[in-house]
């Protein structure tokens, strides 16, 4: 029933993306929703990449990812314990990561 | 005598067609848009193709396999668990390989308990995604059956994925092969302390050692794949002599299925021994027979 009953509760005014910091340190980027039960549902899922430079010297490349080209091609949708989340934050719709979020979704 | 007659009422009738349309219509239509709005139909048991779940530990570690999640206890059920092996510098040129549960030292029994409180995530595995596919060709290797009906599907590979894999498989055991035998090249390059016909012939015996351990993989394969004793044979003598001098080097990797995936790590072990045992011999001078010390007859 946790997989199949997908009862969100509705919230309004919030912004169209989310950021959702979790307890192992990562954070991932998309829509948030806060379902009934054990799990919170995020689509459309971003997270961010470092890649080392090649200059040892130099700060690591990052770059947002959309989540589902990896090994097991997860689908859009991604279900996360709510005990293995620290905070929830709204994204500014100016703030670039959102920006590019919405562009890449079009 | 009154000319009244309630039946005909139009009031009457349109409130007896609201409450019969209340009761029969609106209740079931805004019931039915409710509960449509908040399933997911692409996770209802019974229905659709398999349900492939991937559960994210908290500590990085990932399990795929069919998840059994009631949301009543803190645990979550996997069952026909898979998950991934480190395997850098592997000859796929993946970073991680795909190993089935159950062929730990402690053989659990299918059926992974796992506490909520460390699941980082679960995602929905995609079908045609290299995880999915490896599970569908093992199966296949294991003959499993896939029953008519089912809460969850059981996916079993086709015979086209099956080829796809046994190739990349090959594929994989050649460009062992290959870089073992360029580290025997280089090391022939080097100034050795044996001389070049003594380099020649152990490098000769390093490198037919090295075609028997692919011969034997490519039997192993065979053997996986279900060929009979003689097609065995056919198969081997028919792609020993086309994967030589092959290189593969700009191959993309492919997840392999986890029998396939032993039998490359096995022979990519041996590989390595086989090179070893002739560097070994490559940079070690041979011992010179010393003349033995002759007897001095004592004063």
């Amino acid at each position: 029933m946790t997989q199949w009953w997908d009862f969100t509760l509705p919230v309004l005014g919030r912004a169209q993306y989310q950021a959702i910091f979790l307890a192992n340190g990562q954070t991932y980027f998309g829509r948030y929703y806060d379902r009934i039960g054990a799990y919170a549902k995020i689509e459309d899922v971003y997270y961010l990449q470092q890649t080392k430079s090649s200059d040892p010297n130099a700060a690591p490349d990052t770059k947002i990812v959309r989540r589902g080209r990896e090994l097991h091609g997860p689908a859009s949708r991604m279900l996360v314990p709510k005990s293995a989340i620290l905070f929830v934050e709204d994204l500014k719709d100016a703030s670039p990561i959102a920006q590019f979020m919405t562009q890449d979704s079009r | 005598m009154s000319l009244y007659d309630p039946e005909r009422d139009r009031v009457r009738t349109a409130g007896r067609w609201l409450r019969w349309s209340a009761r029969w219509i609106l209740v079931p239509a805004v019931l039915g848009v409710f509960v449509s709005g908040n399933v997911d139909v692409r996770s209802l048991p019974l229905f659709g193709p398999e349900r492939l779940s991937a559960v994210l530990f908290l500590d990085g570690q990932a399990y795929f396999g069919h998840l059994d999640d009631s949301g009543e206890s803190g645990t979550l059920v996997l069952r026909d668990v898979y998950y991934f092996q480190n395997s850098q510098g592997a000859t796929s040129g993946l970073p991680v390989g795909l190993v089935r549960r159950g062929s730990e030292a402690h053989e659990p029994a299918d059926g992974m308990r796992i506490n909520r409180d460390k699941v980082l995530a679960v995602e929905r595995v995609g079908l045609t995604s290299s995880v999915a596919q490896a599970i569908a060709v093992e199966r296949e290797l294991a003959h499993t059956a896939s029953p008519a009906v089912a809460l969850n599907q059981v996916t079993v590979a086709s015979a086209n994925a099956l080829a796809v894999q046994r190739t990349a498989a090959e594929h994989d055991l050649q460009r062992g092969l290959s870089a073992a035998a360029d580290q025997l090249a280089k090391l022939n390059d080097l100034v050795l302390p044996i001389s070049k016909t003594e380099a020649q012939m152990i490098t000769e015996k390093a490198l037919m050692d090295l075609r028997t351990v692919r011969r034997n993989a490519l039997a192993a394969i065979a053997a996986a794949t279900g060929l009979s004793s003689a097609d065995a044979d056919a198969y081997v003598r028919a792609t020993d002599p086309l994967l030589e001098g092959q290189t593969f080097a700009n191959e993309p990797g492919v997840l392999l299925a986890p029998d396939l995936n032993g039998i490359v790590n096995r022979a990519t072990q041996l590989y390595a021994q086989v090179g070893d045992a002739a560097a070994k011999q490559l940079t070690q001078s041979r011992a010179t027979p010393s003349p033995s010390p002759t007897p001095t007859p004592r004063p």
